[in-house]
């Protein structure tokens, strides 16, 4: 089973993630904005194998989530995708200066979302 | 005699007065659905990824805020919009307020190329993040200018994009607003450039002009945070203040915003864009000189100065409102440090009508002169004093006993009951752009607040104000000081 | 107490008419007062019913509406992989636990289907929109678009070019040329999105401009439209009249990265407008043309000072190395703060021979200049 951690304020996108993405092979834990995600990020001690998450939400945007997580564990960090309707190319280079593992725009490919979400979990 | 023309006086200038706001009343409820029908199909986030987007630097002074500035930057830093920076003018502080900045976002001195156009007090040194993820920040640690007016100016200074957003680093703002109040700057009609004069002898071209309405500046509404629910500077639960005092300012906001500055900005005369939150053209702010950082009203007398300067260069220019509510401020909590806001506003008043007098009635100064300044002057300056004259004529009336009661109490019915009704229409034009407050006992509750006001709220603003024009005509050196932070009710989990 | 109140109302009318005029008005407005307060109570008071009916209304819907539409339409396993999405017929049953006979719900469901398209696309974005159009919600857009108010218009317009709803020329013509600004915008991004023959064809005749707004609402919906021919900008960049088209189209020339329209951008150098020359000025300099440098060069001491920050920065993104010497003397011999900055940026932008020229000059420079060059060294300094 692998542990997901959604970060999303809109309420539309987990509904379609969670459903794609389902149990039992995948448990998906969302956070509706930034600091709720630095929240389950600690309590649950960093234990996710994939993180998504959204650019612009209140609190703490993605890239600060990004840079928290992929700084938390540099040996083996947790693989982070971008799913924003944010995505311009300063932004995009932004998000992979930081080590993101991928970028997608919204409107998303569900197919495609499941694919790179597979890929990733692989490498891990 | 005398007292028939004063009689007289009073009563043409009441009426004009009372135009003037049946006048702006009609024009806001244009403006405010307008407004409406346009954001039902306007869709604020294409400008998230466009390559169009223009760029705005966020300039927040802060002088020890120590207590809540991680907060407040952090949600300047995550406001919906791509291409900003935010830039921390640190006035001085004597807390901890830059080394909190420092330690929470890996803050470095750098040495930044910093192009003094406005002159301001010295600015010591720059910081930026290690972290890319707050590459948006920019830390300027500056020498105290006892000013916001000179703090903000270092900000213009070293800001990066054409536009900027003038705020305080303790107002709370809507994360859409970036969004919402570039869009007047990007559909104001009009857009040409013209040809002017001879081929130049130099390059051969006939120079082109621009021709264009350009907007300077855009505002929206403020209204009181000070019962509102904040978390770690993200709005949680709005509500109108519940003590008296910071309730009556919210109801004199939103009239302000909602019914006045709307309405102005329809005629595309809108007086003043407030200190609080204001988007403005760099370049032309830096042309009209920055903000005065002796004034006692620096966030009037630079949209004064910078429609004076698009005027005297021949440039069309407009500033717009948007109706819909973007920040919520700390207004003074007590009477102390209301006393002290108010009488320095007068004074402000004061100042901005007398250094600004060769524009009153100028037709060279079109809207600015003919509008704008001469009714700063007649309804804004001179209303206190009218009033306090009038009362005390009134006074000398009853003691010669030369009242008709019937009619005195007529008219002065008639003024309670008008005041009230400007009021509630500004609120309802408020709830029409959106329904502010969770629930309809609270928006009653604000305005029936309506119903005390001329009672016991107006009579200190015009004692207030006329304080301030005392201090104006002695020249009083005041110490603005600082406002007491109450600090944000914290979250309540129930 | 009939007769009290028409005592009242005797003693009032009496009253009045002996007033003088100050009083006459003064009791008008009282009325007109009061009644205004009233009515703007009533309002208040309404509107927020509404609101507040039609939140609760909402909260109960939305989630239906959700479930309905990832169960039976985005994650429903009966429906085939392998057939077009448009051919396929959705089962409509489901929906019918739907209040969609009442409008409000049809605004409810369409809006949120355009906003599950803002989420996926693909094959479930045309399912989506195929729902649409089988649940007849189409229907309420086609009306809007006839109804006379301009912005009920313009909502059917987005609603049309959302969910990419075919339109006919004949009714999308006329308003395109409708008096109204808004509308005509909205006519014209309809047209790019939905017209089967000649989707630019505007830009011939279009004699307003293009508002920096309509630019980015136009710039999404050809960067976003998929089967949309992309034409070559340069026609317009040469023919056209219309200022805001050509610099529109630049913008446009440059995301394509057409290197075709390089002569007609080279050719609007010689234009009188500084404001076209130094839009031209950027785009050449953003398609990184090498070729273009001599006459940036050329043309520099002729030029406004915006456009020679453009040309300096031009330099810095062509990066041929040729004229680092041309940008070292402005740098040091520039007088305005601005210029020497793009001079300095546009050194450190370089390659090659420039590393040296960077070297010399943090040697020999002191000051400002040198916190110039230093900033435009900084990693950590984007601007």
């Amino acid at each position: 089973m692998s542990k997901i951690l959604l970060v999303e304020d809109d309420e539309v996108m987990p509904k379609i993630i969670s459903r794609i993405l389902p149990e039992p092979e995948y448990q998906v834990d969302i956070a509706v904005n930034g600091k709720e995600a630095m929240q389950k990020l600690e309590a649950n001690n960093y234990q996710y194998d994939l993180i998504i998450t959204d650019i612009m939400m209140p609190y703490a945007n993605g890239f600060e989530i990004l840079s928290k997580v992929k700084s938390h564990d540099r040996e083996k960090p947790i693989p982070v995708i971008i799913v924003s309707n944010a995505g311009n190319e300063d932004m995009i280079m932004e998000g992979f200066k930081l080590g993101v593992d991928d970028f997608l725009k919204k409107p998303i490919i569900p197919a495609e979302l499941i694919i790179r979400v597979k890929r990733l979990l692989m490498k891990r | 005699m005398v007292g028939v023309i004063f009689q007289n006086i009073v009563f043409v200038y009441g009426l004009a007065m009372i135009l003037v706001y049946a006048v702006l009343a009609i024009l806001s409820n244009i403006g405010v659905r307008l407004f409406k029908k346009r954001s039902r199909f306007t869709d604020y986030s294409l400008l998230l990824d466009s390559p169009l987007t223009p760029g705005i630097s966020v300039i927040a002074p802060a002088f020890n805020e120590g207590v809540t500035i991680i907060s407040n930057v952090r949600s300047l830093l995550t406001l919906n919009y791509t291409k900003f920076e935010v830039i921390i003018v640190n006035d001085g502080s004597t807390d901890d307020t830059l080394e909190k900045l420092i330690h929470e976002f890996q803050l470095v001195e750098v040495e930044f190329a910093y192009n003094e156009r406005i002159i301001t007090r010295p600015v010591k040194r720059i910081f930026k993040s290690t972290n890319i993820a707050y590459e948006k920040l920019l830390v300027i640690d500056k020498v105290n200018g006892k000013s916001k007016a000179d703090a903000s100016n270092a900000g213009i200074n070293a800001a990066a994009f054409p536009y900027f957003l003038c705020t305080d680093v303790d107002c709370i703002l809507e994360k859409d607003t970036l969004l919402r109040m570039i869009h007047p700057f990007m559909a104001e009609q009009q857009q040409q450039t013209k040809e002017v004069g001879e081929p130049c002898p130099e390059c051969g071209f006939v120079h082109v002009e621009e021709d264009s309405m350009r907007v300077i500046a855009s505002g929206a509404t403020l209204r009181i945070v000070n019962s509102s629910e904040v978390d770690e500077g993200v709005m949680v639960r709005e509500r109108p203040p519940s003590r008296y005092l910071p309730r009556f300012q919210e109801m004199e906001y939103i009239r302000a915003y909602v019914l006045g500055k709307m309405g102005w900005s329809m005629i595309n005369a809108v007086p003043n864009v407030s200190g609080g939150l204001g988007l403005f053209d760099k370049d032309v702010a830096i042309k009209a000189g920055g903000y005065d950082h002796q004034s006692f009203a620096e966030d009037m007398d630079i949209v004064t100065r910078m429609c004076g300067y698009m005027l005297d260069n021949k440039l069309k220019y407009s500033i717009r409102y948007i109706p819909t509510t973007q920040c919520w401020t700390e207004g003074p909590p007590n009477m102390k440090i209301f006393s002290r806001q108010r009488t320095r506003w007068g004074r402000g008043l004061a100042e901005i009508v007398t250094i600004h007098r060769n524009l009153i009635f100028n037709p060279r100064y079109k809207r600015l002169g003919m509008i704008v300044l001469p009714y700063s002057l007649f309804f804004e300056f001179l209303a206190p004093i009218v009033e306090a004259l009038g009362i005390i004529f009134y006074i000398y009336l009853i003691l010669t006993n030369q009242v008709n009661w019937e009619y005195a109490k007529i008219l002065l019915i008639f003024i309670y009951l008008y005041s009230i009704m400007i009021t509630t229409l500004a609120i309802c034009w408020d709830q029409l752009t959106y329904p502010y407050y969770r629930t309809a006992r609270e928006v009653v509750g604000l305005s029936l607040m309506a119903l005390l006001e001329p009672i016991f709220y107006h009579p200190l603003i015009v004692f207030f104000a006329l304080r301030g024009y005392f201090y104006f005509l002695i020249g009083k050196k005041t110490s603005w000081g600082n406002m007491q932070r109450q600090g944000f009710r914290p979250k309540q989990t129930t | 107490m009939n007769t009290t109140f028409s005592d009242i109302w005797q003693e009032i009318r009496y009253f009045y008419f002996n007033a003088p005029l100050a009083i006459q008005i003064a009791m008008v407005f009282i009325v007109i007062a009061v009644s205004a307060t009233v009515i703007a109570y009533l309002v208040i008071l309404r509107s927020r019913y509404r609101s507040y009916r039609r939140t609760k209304q909402l909260q109960k819907l939305l989630p239906k509406i959700d479930d309905l539409l990832i169960n039976e339409i985005l994650a429903n396993p009966d429906i085939p992989q392998d057939v077009h999405p448009s051919k396929i017929d959705l089962p409509l049953a489901p929906f019918e636990s739907l209040p969609l006979q009442k409008r409000w719900a049809r605004v409810a469901m369409t809006e949120r289907i355009i906003h599950f398209r803002s989420n996926v696309k693909g094959n479930a974005g045309a399912l989506l929109r195929n729902l649409y159009l089988q649940l007849d919600l189409d229907k309420d857009a086609a009306r809007r678009l006839k109804s006379p108010r301009w912005d009920n218009k313009v909502r059917a317009l987005s609603e049309y070019v959302s969910l990419e709803l075919p339109i006919s020329d004949v009714t999308l013509l006329p308003l395109a040329n409708s008096r109204n600004r808004e509308l005509r915008a909205a006519a014209r991004q309809a047209y790019i999105k939905l017209s089967k023959n000649e989707p630019f064809k505007f830009f011939d005749s279009v004699t307003d401009p293009l508002l920096p707004w309509d630019q980015v609402e136009l710039f999404r919906i050809i960067t976003t439209t998929e089967d949309i021919a992309i034409p070559n900008f340069a026609r317009w960049i040469t023919y056209s009249t219309n200022k805001s088209v050509i610099a529109f189209c630049l913008k446009l020339v440059v995301h394509y990265n057409q290197i075709a329209a390089v002569p007609a951008i080279i050719k609007l150098l010689d234009n009188r407008d500084h404001y076209l020359r130094g839009d031209a000025i950027n785009a050449l300099g953003k398609l990184r043309v090498k070729e273009a440098e001599d006459k940036l060069v050329q043309l520099y001491n002729t030029q406004p000072m915006f456009c020679q920050v453009e040309i300096l920065k031009a330099l810095g993104r062509t990066n041929s190395g040729k004229y680092v010497d041309f940008l070292r003397n402005e740098f040091t011999h520039a007088t305005e703060f601005d210029l020497r900055k793009a001079a300095a940026r546009s050194i450190a932008r370089n390659s090659g021979r420039a590393r040296e020229v960077m070297e010399e000059l943090l040697a020999t420079t002191t000051g400002q200049d040198l916190l110039i060059l230093k900033h435009c060294m900084n990693p950590l300094i984007k601007y």
